[in-house]
């Protein structure tokens, strides 16, 4: 297949999300810039413009009217997806790190960061989606502040009243969205800082990317490990691929060992591992530096990586992608 | 008289240079792919053939999307026309994605050190000295039938037996073997000296081959001390892995029990393989 390179982003990438129906795809990096692409072919689109500080982290609500953006410059800001226009800022006092909108997009969950004597926070609050959606409370809904380790990542569970979070500790937590408690947990979820999480499309079931080298499957509702795939270097990113049972896993060394390394270039990849078995069943080499981000297309026919090197690359399947049945007899039927 | 030189000319000169067509062709295959065909001439003179293929491709789609994908651009993107940005956007070289069950031998198989050795080896002629095939001399599985090109001693003529590390006879005839490392050369005074009385060199070896690799030092001992004293057993390994080469010297007290564990060993079937046993060679030199 033949990588769409697209070439926004001047620095390294901190995250990339598909809408819902998959034709637009949002990335924003370290660059201070958020670029909305229509992944067919890679065109671009627009850009939002208005922050101040590296932009962490994305979401994009179902009708792709609107985009919540969380970044180090203390804000978060609502975008109008269509004209680019910021619609409402929200401040803090520390960087917000995650965003998340809801499932019917009534509400946005972000985890603000903890520094110099303020906690980490996870904070709650609604969206206004009737007209231009200007109109919005600066009041959280519910703010509360995890005991322990911070959180790193967060979404919103298989209900709306339900946040499910991962922490530095590898712990994970599903917490109560009116009374922010902690309804379950699993404290050994991860041994080190849990880097992303993705939810599966019906969001029964999730993946956790960890800096411990794996990645680990978990029940939404339990918080049960399904399945552990482990691999030789620290993960970035994780993704459940819809359609084939395949789960992505991205990650690579830390920039600063890049040089001590063999200088061949275009070395890191993305692993493809099979759901199932958890074992690795392929490699796509391409990336410039570790891999920061993956998203899967919604209908499981393409998929995009974003990188340390400031490369969003789109790969769109061969056939070969979809026929190929690497255990043979002892594959699920499609 | 002036003489004229004739100037040459190359016919090459003369030929037209503009043989192709400079206006693009285009084309239309039955399956609708659009071929476009340009020539021109880039900086350096040189002729540039530029084919494009393009395929139309209709997608059906949500109607939200193909929505979108009226929206006019803005922000960075602003007033650009339609179509994506070579600035932005490019494609890049082809990867590719293979699946297979199994692990991460997805990337280049890395050969172990012995696979890749054994490639170089394939490629050069490698000759038994003993029978020729394409192995090597120590590796010759007629070792013992055809082994006696010795120029010293034949086993059956070796009065003093040795355990000597090596399996591999190491003076083939022709050879020059400095005169202390030829058989019976006096080296005993060392090692009597080391060991007292009665070292290994004294006993009646036999040199057991073919022996199969996970057969254990004890195994060997209990096979022969039905016909006496085994006073030692020697395994050949592999240095790293510890896996039998397959040779073993095993050391007897007396050299008629020695004798006859020979003529019973000698072709016995021992965990599926069968069994050589002869004297074992005098002990040629160690690795200076």
């Amino acid at each position: 297949m033949r990588p769409i390179l697209l070439q926004g982003h001047e620095r390294s990438l901190t995250q990339i999300k598909y809408n819902r129906e998959g034709d637009l795809l949002f990335s924003c990096s370290k660059d201070v810039l958020i670029n909305v692409w229509f992944s067919t072919n890679g065109e671009r689109l627009g850009t939002y413009d208005g922050h101040n500080g590296t932009v962490w982290t994305i979401d994009v609500d179902f009708e792709s009217r609107f985009l919540i953006s969380g970044s180090a410059d203390n804000t978060m800001k609502l975008w109008n997806v269509q004209t680019g226009k910021c619609l409402f800022t929200w401040e803090f006092p520390t960087a917000v790190k995650r965003v998340a909108f809801s499932e019917n997009g009534d509400q946005v969950v972000c985890v603000t960061e903890q520094r110099m004597g303020h906690q980490g926070a996870i904070r709650i609050f609604d969206i206004d989606r009737s007209s231009d959606g200007t109109n919005q409370s600066t009041e959280a809904v519910n703010v509360f502040h995890p005991i322990g380790s911070k959180a790193t990542v967060v979404t919103f569970a298989h209900k709306p009243s339900l946040i499910l979070t991962g922490h530095e500790s590898g712990k994970i937590a599903l917490f109560s969205a009116e009374t922010g408690e902690e309804v379950e947990t699993n404290q050994k979820a991860h041994m080190e800082t849990i880097t992303d999480l993705q939810l599966s499309p019906d969001r029964s079931y999730f993946i956790t990317s960890s800096k411990d080298k794996t990645a680990r499957l978990h029940e939404t509702a339990t918080l049960r490990v399904l399945k552990t795939y482990a691999t030789e270097t620290p993960l970035n990113s994780a993704a459940i691929a819809p359609l084939r049972p395949y789960v992505l896993l991205g990650g690579g060394q830390e920039a600063m060992n890049v040089t001590t390394t063999s200088a061949r270039q275009g070395k890191f990849e993305t692993r493809f591992w099979h759901k199932i078995f958890e074992e690795e069943v392929g490699r796509v080499r391409g990336h410039f530096g570790p891999i920061n981000t993956l998203a899967v297309h919604p209908s499981g026919k393409s998929y995009a990586s974003g990188g340390e090197d400031g490369f969003v690359r789109v790969h769109h399947f061969d056939d070969s992608y979809f026929k190929t049945r690497p255990y043979g007899e002892f594959e699920p039927d499609p | 008289m002036a003489t004229e030189t004739a100037v040459k000319t190359s016919w090459a000169d003369d030929v037209e240079d503009e043989l192709f067509p400079s206006k693009p062709q285009e084309t239309v295959d039955e399956n609708g792919v659009r071929t476009i065909v340009e020539y021109y001439k880039n900086d350096d003179g040189k002729t540039v053939t530029k084919k494009i293929k393009r395929v139309l491709q209709k997608v059906v789609v949500n109607h939200t999307v193909a929505e979108r994908k009226q929206w006019a651009k803005f922000g960075a993107e602003k007033g650009n026309k339609a179509g994506p940005d070579r600035a932005t956007t490019t494609i890049g070289e082809a990867v590719s994605l293979k699946l297979s069950a199994g692990n991460k031998t997805n990337e280049q198989a890395e050969d172990t050190p012995e696979q890749q050795l054994k490639l170089s080896m394939q490629k050069s002629k490698i000759v038994c000295r003993i029978c020729q095939g394409d192995h090597f001399t120590a590796k010759c599985p007629y070792k013992d039938s055809l082994g006696g090109l010795t120029g010293a001693d034949t086993p059956a003529e070796v009065d003093v037996p040795s355990a000597g590390e090596a399996a591999a006879p190491t003076s083939i005839g022709g050879k020059y073997v400095p005169p202390s490392m030829r058989a019976g050369a006096g080296r005993g005074a060392g090692e009597s000296m080391f060991r007292g009385g009665g070292n290994r060199d004294d006993l009646p070896t036999l040199r057991v081959t073919n022996v199969s690799e996970d057969t254990s030092d004890n195994d060997l001992r209990d096979l022969f001390s039905r016909f006496g004293r085994v006073a030692r057993v020697y395994i050949g390994r592999d240095r790293d892995t510890g896996v039998g080469k397959g040779y073993a010297f095993v050391s007897f007290e007396d050299k008629a029990v020695a004798e006859r564990a020979m003529q019973k060993v000698h072709g016995m079937g021992y965990d599926n393989l069968i069994l050589n046993c002869q004297w074992s060679q005098p002990r040629e030199a160690r690795a200076p």
